[in-house]
This record gives structure tokens, C-alpha cells and sequence, in this order.
């Protein structure tokens, strides 16, 4: 064994102390910044994860009129304006408006009537309630991908999904 | 899910504290309780570590994207089978790690047939070989360690550049899933993390930053 053999041996068989923490630490913040996790994964992947977990029981919604407002370049993600979605059950109409940082969104379902509404984000989500008219709201939201989650008190394990839109 | 590759975690966790081995065991047991919201954590904080370990493989970004979403819905799909929730860390890793082996070689082997010279050449570049920009090197001693690191052995600088991602209790996972032997790194430093303490102890600009 050479003496660098000895040094390494004998080093390997020491406990792992601060300096070794701070040298995984700097290397981390290091490895984290030459390759970045690209932005936006986390989020689709939370998302994914919802739609497989409602899987069996999904109707998806389809975008009608301006596919203008469309799709993202990198993803199947819609930039938000006014949008309708449509199935054979129901009808959301949805508008999107920014107030500084936060999103604000205003939705309308029809045939008219209460409904549990979910807005998923980031593998959160928001609940609440339509009223009779099948109006509902969602405010002081964060921008970036999101899902609305639909149930309807006649079927209420048959959630109705809509596709990403980008808030 | 298989057992088959799981056998030693437990010894190896034991008494070493909480770490994203547990974290994960938590969220496995949540979600079955109809739960979602522990695994959704676990998602923000394990997407890193899953990240550089499919790129680590030599995957593309695209690629690596595809690999680490698939990775996560492959465990809700079965994680009503999952014998041992202790076992999801190391499951996920090596899952990762060999869908991403899987992908590489099928573009290798697509790369050859095409003959095309810049396909052909695109996975021998090692992502974690290329440098940071200088926002990320805050001063002195990273660029040294940096330095040091690209010096040691190619299966030295995946295992610390993985381990790094974690915390102490959850290094011997790492190193086993990336198919280190045991003893690899944690509780002891181990060889890889001797020879940069060594590199870096002989190399005098690390001495004085």
C-alpha cells in the first residue's frame, strides 16, 4: 500500500463528521445548479398523479371554440382566457383573470345546478361549492398548471376533469 | 412490487433517524388510508434525488422528464401490493435508475443505427461533468470541490453526487440502490468520500479558501 492507500483507508473507516456534511451540502447546491430539475415536473407530476388516482371514473372534457387560446409549445396545456369545456353531462365555461401575482378564476356550469368543484395545483387542491345557478369562484390563486375537478350530486363518483390549463 | 431487491434496508436504517426512507414508508400508508396529501410532499422532495439519479444514467432531459413521471405513477399503480412501505425509497431508485439504463441503451443502440454523428455522441456527455454557471459557485472552496470531484473515479462522482441529494439517514439506501456495495457510504465515509477528503486535503488552494 502506498501511503495515499493508507490516508484513503484510513479515512473510509472514519465516521462521516461536519466537514464531510458541508462538503455534500456544497456539492448538492453544486449538482443542483449544473442540472436544474426542469421546471414545471413536480407540478405535472402531481397532476398525473390525480388523474391516475380518479382513472377509472374520468370523462374528459373537451376544449370547444379557440383553439387560438391554445396549447402551450412544450405541453398539452391551454393558456387561460375564457374557456369552454364540454362533455355529454355537462357544459364549465371558466374565466381566468391576474391580480398582480394571484389568479383569479370565475367558472359557470351547466345544466345549472350545485356542484363540488376541486381545483387542482402543484398536488393540492381547492374545494368548493357552486351555487344553484352553477356559479362558482376560486381567488387568490397561484399561476402555473392547473385542473378543475367537477362532481355532480347525480353521480357523484363519475368526477367530471377538465384538461390542464395554465393559469 | 418486488421484494427481491430490498432485503437489507432495514438493518442498514436502523437507529439512523428519520429520513426520506421513512417519509416515503408514511406516505405509502396515507395514501392507502385514502390520503394523498403525504405523497404529494414526498413528490416535491424525492423528485430531486430521482432526477440526477435517471440523468446520472446518461438520460436526456426529455427522456429523463418521461422516466421520473412514469416512475412515480408505476408506484400508485401498485401500491396496494407494496409488502414493505420501508422499501418505497430504495423501490423507487432502482426502478429509476433502470428504466433510465433501459432508455439509454435503446437510444445507444437507435443512435448506432442511424449512424447519426451528433445522436451517436449526445449520451457520452455526463450531465454532472459540465460546469455551473458562476451564480452557483458562491466562491472559492466550491469551485475547488468541484475541481476535486470531476478528478475521482465516474462511479465515485454519481454515488456523492446522489448521496448529496440527502441526508445521513438515507445514504446507505442511496449507495445500495445505485448498486454500490454495502458500507459504500454511511455510517463510515466510506471510499468514495475518503478519496475526495484525501484529493482535497493534498490540493493547497482548498487549504487556504
Amino acid at each position: 500500500m502506498t501511503p495515499d492507500d493508507v490516508t484513503v483507508a484510513l479515512l473510509a473507516g472514519g465516521a462521516v463528521d461536519d466537514l464531510d456534511t458541508e462538503i455534500l451540502g456544497r456539492l448538492a447546491a453544486l449538482v443542483e445548479a449544473a442540472d436544474p430539475v426542469p421546471e414545471g415536473l413536480v407540478d405535472s407530476i402531481g397532476l398525473a398523479l390525480t388523474m391516475e388516482a380518479l382513472h377509472a371514473e374520468l370523462a374528459e372534457l373537451h376544449l370547444v371554440g379557440e383553439p387560438a387560446l391554445a396549447v402551450r409549445t412544450d405541453e398539452t396545456s391551454i393558456e387561460a382566457g375564457t374557456i369552454t369545456f364540454t362533455t355529454d353531462v355537462l357544459t364549465v365555461m371558466i374565466s381566468v383573470h391576474h391580480e398582480n401575482d394571484l389568479v383569479r378564476v370565475d367558472g359557470w356550469a351547466a345544466p345549472a345546478g350545485v356542484l363540488a368543484v376541486e381545483l387542482h395545483q402543484s398536488g393540492r387542491f381547492t374545494t368548493t361549492t357552486s351555487d344553484e345557478d352553477g356559479r362558482f369562484a376560486f381567488v387568490d390563486l397561484h399561476r402555473g398548471a392547473a385542473r378543475l375537478v367537477l362532481r355532480r350530486p347525480s353521480d357523484p363518483t363519475m368526477p367530471v376533469v377538465t384538461p390542464q390549463i395554465e393559469l | 412490487m418486488s421484494d427481491d431487491l430490498v432485503e437489507p434496508v432495514d438493518t442498514a436504517l436502523r437507529g439512523q433517524g428519520e429520513g426520506l426512507a421513512d417519509q416515503a414508508a408514511r406516505a405509502v400508508l396515507a395514501y392507502r388510508d385514502g390520503d394523498p396529501a403525504p405523497l404529494a410532499a414526498l413528490v416535491q422532495v424525492m423528485t430531486p434525488l430521482l432526477w440526477h439519479t435517471v440523468r446520472a444514467q446518461g438520460a436526456g432531459t426529455e427522456q429523463a422528464q418521461d422516466i421520473v413521471q412514469n416512475v412515480w405513477l408505476a408506484l400508485v399503480r401498485e401500491i396496494e401490493t407494496i409488502r414493505d412501505p420501508r422499501a418505497t425509497l430504495q423501490w423507487t431508485l432502482v426502478t429509476a435508475k433502470r428504466a433510465a439504463w433501459r432508455a439509454v441503451r435503446r437510444s445507444r443502440e437507435e443512435a448506432a443505427r442511424t449512424d447519426s454523428d451528433e445522436a451517436a455522441t449526445e449520451w457520452l456527455t455526463a450531465p454532472a461533468d459540465e460546469l455551473p454557471d458562476a451564480r452557483a459557485v458562491r466562491d472559492e472552496r466550491d469551485r475547488v470541490l468541484w475541481d476535486n470531484v470531476r478528478s475521482l473515479p465516474e462511479r465515485c462522482r454519481r454515488l456523492l453526487g446522489l448521496v448529496a441529494m440527502v441526508d445521513r439517514p438515507d445514504y446507505a439506501v442511496v449507495s445500495q440502490a445505485l448498486g454500490m456495495p454495502v458500507g459504500s457510504i454511511g455510517p463510515t465515509r466510506g471510499r468514495c468520500l475518503a478519496k475526495l477528503r484525501a484529493a482535497l486535503a493534498a490540493d493547497p488552494s482548498w487549504s487556504v479558501s
